[in-house]
Order: C-alpha cells, then structure tokens, then sequence
C-alpha cells in the first residue's frame, strides 16, 4: 500500500482522471472530494460490502422456501408499502 | 444450447436470450454470462441464473409486486427492466430484498448491470411481508 501524508486543501492524483483531496480534518473525521469521471464508481467501502453480502444471501435462496414465500407472498399481495422506509 | 444448474437441473437455453452482466454481480465478479428463468413454482419470484457455474442462482422479484412507487421514482422514463434481489430467511416470513442495488437490464441494448443507487435511505434488507417490517434495521 502507498501512504502518503497531505494537509488540508492538497490533494492526489489517481490515473489522469481522478482528483481526490482532503477537504478538512474534524475530530477523528476526514472530509474527502473526490472527482472521478461518471463511469467510475465510488462508494464508501461498507455500502459495497454490504451488497456483496446481501447478494450472497441472494444466492443462497433455495427453491423450496422461495416456492413457499411464493404462496405466501400471492396470499399475502403485500404491494401496498413505498419504497422507503 | 444446454447447460445444467443444481436448483434447476438441465434446460435449453437460445443464445439469443443469453444476458450478459459486462460487470458481474458484485461479489461474484467473475461471471458475466446469466439468463433470467421463470420457474412456475417460484412465481412471482424469477431467478438470475449463471450459465458459467452451475450452482449459482439469484432469486429476485420485480418491484411492482412488492413496493409501489419504486420505478417511477429511480428508473422513471428509462426503457429498463428492474429486478431486486431477494435473500430467503428462514422462517420464510423474515425475508427481505435489497431496494439499494437493483438488477437493471437495458430492454434495447438486452445488457444487464447491478446499479447503486444514490438515495442512501434505501434498505438492503426490505422486508418482503409488511408485517415482518420490524425485522429491518
């Protein structure tokens, strides 16, 4: 792994296309820019880890309880909550 | 063509219906290749099928069955199919499906990608009966 030291307002070049730099340091937290072109994604890394894990559950569904949430689920019509909790 | 799965033994598959993931499945970077196969069994559920390794399989369902509003909030006016994964608990009942990082396949180009959306009040783990809903985070 690169370590390098930066203060506020420096910042560091990745590729030639990405900017990232250190924004401002408060009690434990530091601020990051970070100026990528669109097609590159960037996520805090839990929210990636949080998916990879979410769809690993996915994988592990089985036929068996999938067909029986199924009847559930055509008993149930549970279609009627927003997207958002 | 023919491939077989463990959950769903061999079947016949056209390579016309094949979808390509150029990205993979986050976590399962590898596999590029999947068709989306409808079992009667699992309806509404639909599954995302691997034709590289034949014990990988995703249940998903489409949103319109289970929470209203989501398309037309996130993907309104695109000419997408949007499924979410779904991750099977037992008891069945605990179940949830992920509302952050849908399956969104381009219905013109047939090329399907696992998005992140931006809203970061959205749930990986929706619960998919409303009455279980205190079993989110």
């Amino acid at each position: 792994m690169l370590i390098l030291s930066r203060k506020i307002e420096e910042s560091i070049i990745v590729g030639d296309t990405i900017t990232i730099k250190i924004l401002g340091i408060h009690e434990g937290q530091v601020k990051i820019g970070i100026e990528a072109p669109k097609e590159i994604k960037v996520f805090r890394s839990e929210v990636y880890e949080q998916i990879q894990k979410e769809n690993i559950e996915a994988s592990k569904s089985e036929k068996t309880s999938v067909s029986k949430a199924a009847s559930m689920l055509r008993q149930h019509k549970a279609g009627t909550q927003g997207a958002k909790q | 063509m023919k491939f077989v799965n463990r959950q769903f033994g061999e079947f016949e598959f056209d390579e016309k219906h094949v979808l390509e993931l150029p990205e993979g499945i986050i976590g399962f970077g590898e596999f590029r290749r999947f068709l989306i196969v409808d079992d009667e069994d699992t309806q509404p559920f639909r599954w995302l099928v691997s034709l590289e390794d034949s014990d990988l399989s995703f249940a998903m369902i489409a949103p319109e069955t289970v929470v209203s509003g989501y398309e037309g909030t996130y993907f309104k006016g695109e000419n997408v199919t949007v499924f979410l994964f779904v991750a099977l608990k037992e008891p069945v009942d605990g179940s949830t499906m992920n509302l952050r990082s849908p399956l969104v396949i381009d219905n013109a180009q047939r090329v399907g990608r696992q998005v992140i959306l931006d809203d970061e009040t959205l749930t990986m783990q929706f619960p998919l009966f409303s009455r279980s809903a205190e079993l989110v985070e």
